[in-house]
């Protein structure tokens, strides 16, 4: 009696390993469960509150960088990262439990949970050399998260049937903010001691220094959507060689400058091309007129910088309009998991697939690579993940359609960089 | 049932007005009778509050585009006829009553104003003189024609309700709470639109109806107030000519708009709604291209057309006719989502995507950070009474096109965006704003044509 359960119960074991895209995680096999931890370690850090950020503290920050201030960035980084990190972990821990048990999120969950663990009990950073082994910690956690971005966003679209849609995309938008903020303040920390450590570095701030950590002082608008626009087009033009590919028209307040991390600003900008470019590419691909320009303006206020990109591509149909900026709905879902499926896991295929090197000094590695992807590989992301990273600094992005025309962008940048970095949406308390 | 029974038997939101008190009951048992004396300021209305309570608590509904088309293109039959003036009659008198209730729900001392009381009275006056023709079905042509000169009558009487109750609610500023005005005005201007519509639909189709209207030939394109081969580039051209005109008689000046994308498109909408939006719209993109400086860089103004948006006349023609297999009774349809609601949703909920989108893009600097929050509120507030008193050259003369001159004009006071915005969005269109400060504005007109609600 008791074989035959067996017998019965590893067939459905091998019924059950379907792959990942038509997984629904109602049956549950129990292999993918996360661990059950005792929360008292975790209760400690979630009650601590979040220090949040602005650009100008970033860069103010490592102008003058002297010995004390490379340990104290260490400490606070030291302190930051696992509060940062028990906050969003705590936030998982109240989702569904059929959600949390999802193989991909519940990867997710445990990654989190084992940086959690190995950055909390760091002890006190007193001198260089141990803030050296701190710096060895953070770098292979970046390294070991890089697969977070995909892994997260399909088993958010796999379990699309499982919770309201509005509290899926609320969850992932607060995910993905918190980890660009993770990230953002480990790399500047790296930044900031690579810095420190080469030869010749002076603690006195000097002007022919461009970036401080990944701060860029003076991103150029026109020079960034230039150099994204070359990318985008190129990307393009070997994926469908044989089609005319549109120009791309810069004009306005040229010289306008601001400080940023200059691989967001990459990635939202190369987003943004990309769609443009594809989209003409697609519309005009049988026609015997050249495409028309996709045209691109900066504009300057004492406060902001806006940049417009306009093109003719045909504008978002009506079906998707309404999807455009969500991560979980939307007609094209069962394609976008596909398509995820097929990103490399970005550390080590990157190689392979990166054709060119991403324009910029970008360090970030998840997000270059994720610019460099095959452009036939719609993963559907692009528009909602380059809006969470336009408003992290305080700026927005907004999109409008023309349908059977084409699409207007609007990126608005804060130019002063003295706003905190935006946590939560619209002001909402970032509730543990 | 004595009144304060009755008061108590309301729907509970109506009894969160302004003026409720409970000192009817106490008065009633005093003096039996008093509290059923209402002091309403006289007027010459002789419908009854029973009968606008009744009224009143009838469940509506919104409009569609199809309510307009469903009897028929013109010259309509007479039973058409008479269809449409029942369908009229079935519609109005709630609506009617509804907004008294309203009005009378404003503090006292607003509807004591005399603008407001003049508007107020205006709409029992209709009220009353609808009364002897809703009582009944009109079943005969004479019914008909006397039915339709009160038309005419209410359409004019209420012709300038706008200006005045603006002029009404910039005096009483001082007494009232302004999110509380703007979502009355909100409320009310959108209500009026589908009013309006129907009464003047009636009267359009009574017109091309008449004896002297058959001799000619039918026109193959309007159905009353709707003109289903509306060509959108047409009104903007009309419209850079009329604000053209005065810009360049007032200032020297005279900006031009650069019409591109699908300029042939054509759609069916009601063409004095998107006169006055693209009025509007246009007006603030010359006084902003003027006002910087900027009159040589043309206005750029792109039509685009979704793919399934007929080119053609004969589509749209096709779609919506109407047979006797299409033709069905809407009354009841949608009830229970749109009558229990205390805040009475007055124009369709947008179900589909707009069909037609007019972007209009200009080189005016943009709006200042500080008033862009501010664009869409009906303004009245004292900020807006100085600016509209010390009121310039510039306001003067563009504020005078759109209310043709009139001397108790609303100038300077910004109602075009939100009343634009009520107009698009009232059959599913919506309007957007995207101003980038320090170059240009751009605007974002999408309308929803006919074809889908059929």
């Amino acid at each position: 009696m008791i074989r035959a359960t067996t017998l019965r119960s590893g067939a459905l074991l091998r019924l059950l390993r379907t792959p990942p895209s038509s997984f629904r995680c109602i049956a549950t096999s129990g292999s993918s469960a996360p661990r059950w931890r005792p929360s008292s370690a975790l209760d400690e850090w979630v009650d601590r509150p979040i220090r949040p950020m602005s650009l100008r503290q970033l860069f103010f920050f490592g102008r003058t960088l002297t010995e004390n201030r490379l340990i104290s960035s260490a400490n606070f980084v030291r302190n930051e990262l696992p509060t940062r990190i028990a906050h969003r972990l705590r936030e998982m821990q109240k989702l569904p439990y059929a959600v949390v048990t999802n193989p991909h999120l519940s990867y997710v969950y445990e990654l989190y949970y084992k940086s959690f663990e190995s950055f909390r009990k760091i002890p006190v950073v007193k001198t260089i050399e141990e803030n050296d082994s701190l710096c060895k910690v953070i770098g292979a956690n970046l390294k070991e998260h890089l697969t977070v971005i995909p892994r997260l966003v399909m088993g958010v679209l796999e379990c699309q049937d499982l919770m309201p849609a509005d509290d899926m995309d609320a969850f992932v938008n607060g995910m993905l903010r918190a980890r660009i903020s993770r990230r953002v303040i480990a790399q500047q920390h790296l930044a900031l001691t690579d810095t420190y450590n080469s030869p010749g570095h002076s603690p006195y701030p000097s002007s022919e220094n461009d970036f401080v950590g990944e701060v860029l002082l003076r991103c150029n608008a026109e020079e960034i959507i230039r150099g994204c626009g070359k990318f985008a087009q190129q990307v393009c033009r070997e994926a469908t060689p044989g089609v005319a590919v549109p120009e791309i028209n810069v004009r306005g307040h040229l010289e306008a400058t601001f400080p940023y991390v200059l691989s967001h600003l990459e990635y939202i900008v190369g987003e943004l091309l990309r769609n443009s470019v594809q989209a003409v590419m697609d519309r005009y691909k049988t026609s015997v007129q050249p495409p028309p320009p996709i045209e691109v303006l900066v504009c300057e206020s004492p406060q902001h910088v806006v940049i417009r990109i306009s093109d003719q591509g045909g504008g978002i149909s009506r079906e998707l309009l309404p999807y455009v900026w969500s991560f979980s709905k939307g007609p094209r879902s069962q394609e976008r998991l596909a398509s995820l499926g097929q990103v490399p896991s970005l550390a080590a295929t990157m190689q392979e697939i990166q054709t060119m090197p991403a324009p910029g000094k970008s360090r970030d590695s998840s997000l270059s690579s994720l610019s460099t992807r095959d452009p036939k590989l719609r993963l559907g992301m692009g528009l909602p993940m380059s809006k969470v990273y336009a408003e992290y600094w305080a700026g927005g992005l907004e999109l409008h359609s023309l349908e059977g025309y084409g699409v207007d962008a609007f990126l608005q940048i804060s130019k002063l960089g003295n706003q905190n970095e935006q946590l939560t949406l619209r002001a909402s308390i970032d509730a543990v | 049932m004595s009144l304060c029974l009755r008061r108590y038997a309301r729907p509970q939101h109506q009894l969160r007005g302004f003026h409720t008190s409970t000192h009817n009951r106490n008065l009633d048992a005093i003096v039996p009778n008093a509290s059923r004396q209402w002091s309403y300021m006289p007027s010459s209305a002789t419908i009854s509050e029973d009968e606008i309570r009744r009224l009143a608590a009838l469940p509506r509904r919104p409009l569609t585009l199809a309510d307009l088309v469903r009897h028929g293109r013109p010259p309509l039959s007479e039973e058409a006829l008479l269809s449409s003036a029942n369908f009229t009659l079935s519609l109005l008198p709630a609506r009617l009553a509804h907004r008294i209730q309203r009005l009378r729900n404003l503090p006292f001392i607003v509807v004591a104003n005399p603008n407001i009381s003049k508007i107020y009275n205006n709409y029992l006056h209709s009220l009353s003189i609808l009364e002897p023709f809703y009582q009944k079905r009109i079943t005969t042509l004479e019914e008909e024609e006397k039915f339709t000169e009160v038309m005419a009558d209410l359409v004019q009487t209420h012709t300038n309700t706008i200006p005045i109750l603006a002029q009404g609610f910039l005096e009483c500023r001082k007494y009232v709470n302004v999110a509380e005005v703007t979502k009355f005005l909100d409320q009310h201007l959108r209500a009026r639109i589908g009013t309006r519509l129907i009464a003047e639909q009636h009267l359009a189709l009574h017109m091309a109806s008449t004896p002297e209207a058959r001799q000619h030939d039918p026109d193959p394109y309007n159905i009353g107030v709707i003109d289903t081969s509306l060509q959108p580039a047409k009104i903007v051209k009309s419209c850079e000519a009329f604000v053209g005109d005065i810009c360049e008689f007032k200032y020297g000046v005279r900006p031009r708009i650069n019409l591109n994308g699908t300029v042939d498109a054509t759609f069916a909408h009601v063409p004095v709604h998107l006169e006055y939006i693209l009025t509007e719209l246009i007006k603030n993109a010359f006084r902003a291209t003027i006002e910087s400086g900027n009159e040589a860089h043309s206005i750029e103004v792109t039509i685009a057309t979704a793919p399934d948006v007929p080119n053609s006349k004969l589509d749209a023609l096709k779609k919506i006719s109407v047979t006797d297999e299409s033709v069905h009774d809407y009354s009841q349809e949608g009830l229970a989502d749109y009558c229990t609601s205390y805040e009475g949703i007055e124009s369709p909920i947008n179900a589909a995507a707009p069909s037609i989108t007019i972007r209009i893009r200009d080189r005016g600097g943009g709006i200042p950070p500080e008033i862009l929050p501010n664009i869409w509120s009906y303004s009245f507030t004292t900020y807006d009474m100085e600016h509209a008193v010390n009121g310039n050259a510039m306001d003067d003369g563009l504020n005078a096109i759109t209310n043709g001159g009139n001397p108790s004009s609303i100038a300077g006071l910004g109602y075009g965006l939100p009343l634009g915005r009520a107009y698009a969005e009232y059959f599913g269109g919506s309007i957007a704003v995207q101003s980038m400060y320090g170059w240009g504005t751009d605007v974002y007109l999408s309308l929803q044509g006919i074809g889908k609600t059929v």
